[in-house]
């Protein structure tokens, strides 16, 4: 009777805890999630579509999403590449090679801002060279890419190398002893299975490139992005007028998150 | 013809080799306790890890330096290492060429109606199956096996064990068997190597292995729990006429054995006797066998080994426990007890001598 007693007792014990740790949790949710609802709420509908569909706000919605998606898509394509190498092999090289991938997430965005312009700015070599070719690197969706990569890639490499590690090399051995190449048992085997995470990080470097802000207004002014056109309509109109669009920064952010989390239920079941 | 010369190569507080083995179109079970270098062996086999020093060589062509998909050497891992994100069909259509190989696989290693199932959904043994048939689907001229009996349950274990000793009988190419089971390594191996240390104690048949055991961790291993020292003397003066010129006369303690093999007078030996060859003779010292090789003892244990009853008995005219077994029907009919006086019958026809200066 007494084991029943205190086993009653410890379960008792678990209840609370998790109560306790729940209630905890939601003052943390709530904090996330009030100051979106007043934002939706403060913002009158027909306020919101009145503004999404002015020219500049238009301009800005495409120029953010052919951004992101671009600066996905080229932090994706080395990314994976080197989060599979990071978490395939041992050594002090990797140790180092991590740190640097870490080095954009440590950097404040301003600050990566002007890193990048003394790379690729007005007056430095590259930058003229590309200038001169028809393709400046500044004030040019170029540069929105450009800001927008340097910030946000970690995000893929880091979470992506996480995912691979967790892909039992033994898998990978079996594979290659069955004769597939390295690039047949990667394709087949280490990615699928790898999945599910790899597609967090190229969502988190979406979302990520798409409220960049910092960087990308040291590199690209012009084309403006949302973020860059809420601070504008903010300073030059007041709080009233960066409302609207920052209320269709969140829309496009919440959709993506929806539609990649889909995107990676499917293919794995 | 899978030939390793001198493969040898160190870890980290482990080193391997220096080994050499030989395997022909026919099973070679490596048998050794963990920690024995077994899967390391294969690991160099199938290209996973590279040696220091020594060669592999597969029907003549070196293997060393070649990447494991260039290697031609089918791996079944341990856990069967199936991947969880493809079915059954999926698995082995990976490494074969067309569906009907698949399907000639599957009928054979008895898998067709859980081909439909992913890895998870699988038991044990159809794992073991079907990592089977995906590593014979790529067709490769040498099998490496390790523990594929390893964790299942003693009836599927038994099962699968027989379907394997046909299945490698009709396989033309090198197969090598890692265990630490010295039933299976000797049920399944036309040669047992027994691996200690990261080298080869003995490769020999499994009945040279169990009957000839070449050193005495060779002789724990595989089963001869009885292995103690003996001085080799003069034999007995009086029974000359009637001796073997190959029989010699043992000296443990006060307790004189006569057994038939060959070893200088004066040598040091290590007697091994397999628990199943002591016969026990009476409750009393009985002049049984012709009054030789009769040993008296107290029984200190016993155990139920569910074929048979495990007696330990500790010698009166030694310092020595010997172990033997003895069948159900026996043990019942004698009613043995802790603490019980019996006899041993010492076979002299099942004692190997391993001679110590040879060690």
């Amino acid at each position: 009777m007494h084991r029943t007693e205190s086993r009653t007792e410890r379960s008792l014990g678990n209840r609370d805890w998790l109560s306790v740790a729940f209630l905890l949790g939601a003052v943390l949710l709530a904090y996330y999630l009030l100051p979106l609802v007043s934002l939706v709420l403060a913002q009158p509908p027909a306020t919101v579509v009145e503004r999404l569909l002015s020219p500049t706000v238009l301009a800005a919605i495409r120029t953010s999403l052919a951004g992101a998606l671009a600066s996905t898509a080229i932090a994706t394509g080395f990314g994976v590449p080197l989060a599979y190498w990071l978490a395939r092999t041992d050594g002090r090289l990797t140790t180092f090679v991590t740190a640097v991938v870490v080095l954009p997430l440590v950097l404040p965005p301003i600050v990566s801002g002007m890193v990048l312009l003394t790379l690729v700015g007005p007056n430095t070599l590259v930058g003229d060279l590309a200038a001169g070719a028809g393709l400046p690197l500044t004030r040019s969706l170029v540069g929105v890419v450009l800001a927008q990569t340097f910030v946000a890639s970690p995000f893929v490499v880091i979470t992506g190398r996480a995912a691979i590690e967790g892909v039992d090399h033994g898998l990978e051995h079996a594979s290659r002893s069955l004769g597939k190449s390295r690039l047949t048992t990667v394709r087949r085997v280490t990615l699928p299975l790898a999945w599910p995470g790899i597609l967090a990080g190229v969502t988190l470097t979406f979302t990520r490139s798409l409220g960049e802000f910092g960087a990308t207004i040291m590199l690209a002014y012009y084309p403006r992005t949302m973020p860059v056109e809420i601070w504008v309509s903010f300073t030059t109109m007041g709080l009233d007028a960066a409302f609207p669009v920052a209320v269709v920064l969140v829309g496009v952010a919440v959709a993506t998150l929806v539609a990649l989390n889909a995107l990676g239920r499917g293919p794995m079941g | 013809m899978l030939e390793l010369t001198g493969l040898a190569r160190s870890f980290d507080g482990f080193s391997f080799g220096p080994l050499d083995l030989q395997v022909d179109d026919a099973v070679l079970a490596v048998l050794g306790p963990s920690g024995s270098g077994k899967t390391t062996l294969l690991s160099l086999v199938a290209g996973l890890t590279s040696p220091d020093t020594g060669s592999v060589s597969l029907d003549g062509r070196s293997l060393v330096g070649r990447p494991l998909e260039d290697r031609d050497v089918g791996l079944v891992f341990q856990d069967g290492a199936l991947f969880p994100h493809m079915t059954a069909r999926e698995n082995v259509a990976y490494a074969a060429d067309d569906d009907e190989r698949v399907a000639e696989l599957a009928a054979i290693l008895e898998i067709a109606d859980v081909l439909d199932r992913r890895p998870g959904a699988l038991s044990g043994g159809e794992r073991r199956r079907v990592a089977l048939a995906r590593t014979l689907a790529a067709d490769p001229d040498a099998l490496l096996l390790d523990e594929p009996l390893s964790s299942l349950d003693v009836p599927v274990r038994r099962r699968l064990r027989d379907e394997l000793a046909d299945l490698f009988a009709d396989l033309a190419v090198p197969i090598v068997y890692v265990t630490h089971d010295q039933r299976a390594a000797t049920a399944l191996g036309d040669r047992v190597a027994v691996l200690r240390d990261g080298t080869v104690e003995q490769v020999g048949t499994p009945e040279d292995v169990l009957r000839r055991p070449a050193t005495p961790f060779v002789a724990r291993f595989t089963g001869s729990e009885n292995v103690f020292q003996a001085t080799v003397v003069e034999p007995d003066g009086g029974r000359d006429g009637e001796r073997d010129s190959d029989s010699v006369t043992l000296r443990v303690g006060d307790l004189t054995l006569d057994v038939a093999a060959d070893a200088p007078r004066g040598a040091t030996v290590t007697a091994c006797l397999r628990p199943s060859r002591l016969r026990v003779t009476g409750t009393e010292p009985t002049l049984a066998d012709g009054g030789t090789n009769v040993v008296s003892g107290t029984v200190t244990r016993w155990t139920n080994e569910g074929d048979d009853y495990r007696l330990v008995v500790a010698v009166d005219d030694a310092d020595l426990a010997l172990v033997a077994t003895i069948r159900p029907d026996r043990f019942e009919a004698r009613s043995v007890a802790v603490g019980d006086d019996l006899s041993l019958s010492v076979p002299a026809d099942h004692v190997h001598l391993i001679d110590d200066e040879a060690l």
